[in-house]
């Protein structure tokens, strides 16, 4: 049996294989929601879905994409609202 | 549409939501862009383009296109390259010192605890004295 404190819901099993060939369980907590897009609430890629304590260790250019609003919009919206705004 | 000297808005990548001209016509699909965007290449699908028209020479360069873009109102932000600074070089520290300083140090150390040790000897007679006064008195 694992500790009490690892049974709990609020963490998530992590398997690994380990070099003599057996399996082990790890226990971590769990990923936040992943990122979507304020606008049509698509999610987003280029933009990790990590703890804030891993996310605190990346570059800036590994967090979102470099565009404008990048990590707030998806592509499409973006590309939308800039035609939008060009045609008028 | 897409024609040297047109005016149009970068839609991708991170010079999205910036002014553009097209300056040659590389292939069906790509041409030549400069202005606000980096002088790059560019596919026709990543650009939305304006009603104007500037009169430019086919693959003109960057300094004529920042002239075409002040008269339009177009600010164009140049891109200033950093100067780097110069490290301040290390300076080793003559070894010699240390080891002054640690026996001055253990010294003064010694020092010091003597003359704690001698002040703690003080006060606990201090306060016998004075517990003796009261019992005596009664």
């Amino acid at each position: 049996m694992v500790r009490p404190a690892l049974r709990s819901r609020s963490l998530r099993k992590v398997f690994r294989k380990l070099p003599g060939g057996k399996t082990s369980t790890y226990y971590r907590r769990r990923k936040p929601s992943k990122a979507k897009c304020s606008n049509c609430e698509a999610i987003l890629k280029g933009v990790p879905q990590e703890r804030p304590y891993k996310m605190q260790r990346m570059s800036k250019s590994q967090k979102r994409p470099s565009r404008p609003y990048g990590g707030k919009l998806c592509s499409k919206c973006s590309k939308d609202d800039i035609k939008q705004e060009a045609r008028k | 549409m897409i024609e040297v000297g047109r005016l149009c808005v970068k839609l991708a990548g991170r010079d999205s939501r910036s002014k553009c001209v097209i300056l040659d016509i590389i292939d069906n699909n790509y041409v030549l862009i400069d202005g606000q965007t980096r002088r790059k290449k560019c596919n026709i699908k990543h650009l939305e383009p304006l009603d104007k028209v500037i009169k430019i020479k086919k693959k003109a360069p960057h300094a004529n296109v920042v002239k075409e873009f002040k008269k339009l109102k177009i600010e164009v932000k140049e891109k200033t390259s950093k100067k780097q600074n110069e490290k301040p070089k290390k300076v080793r520290k003559s070894k010699t010192p240390k080891h002054v300083k640690k026996v001055e140090e253990k010294k003064e150390t010694k020092k010091e605890t003597e003359e704690k040790t001698e002040k703690k000897e003080e006060k606990p007679k201090e306060v016998k004295k004075a517990s003796k006064k009261p019992v005596k008195k009664k």
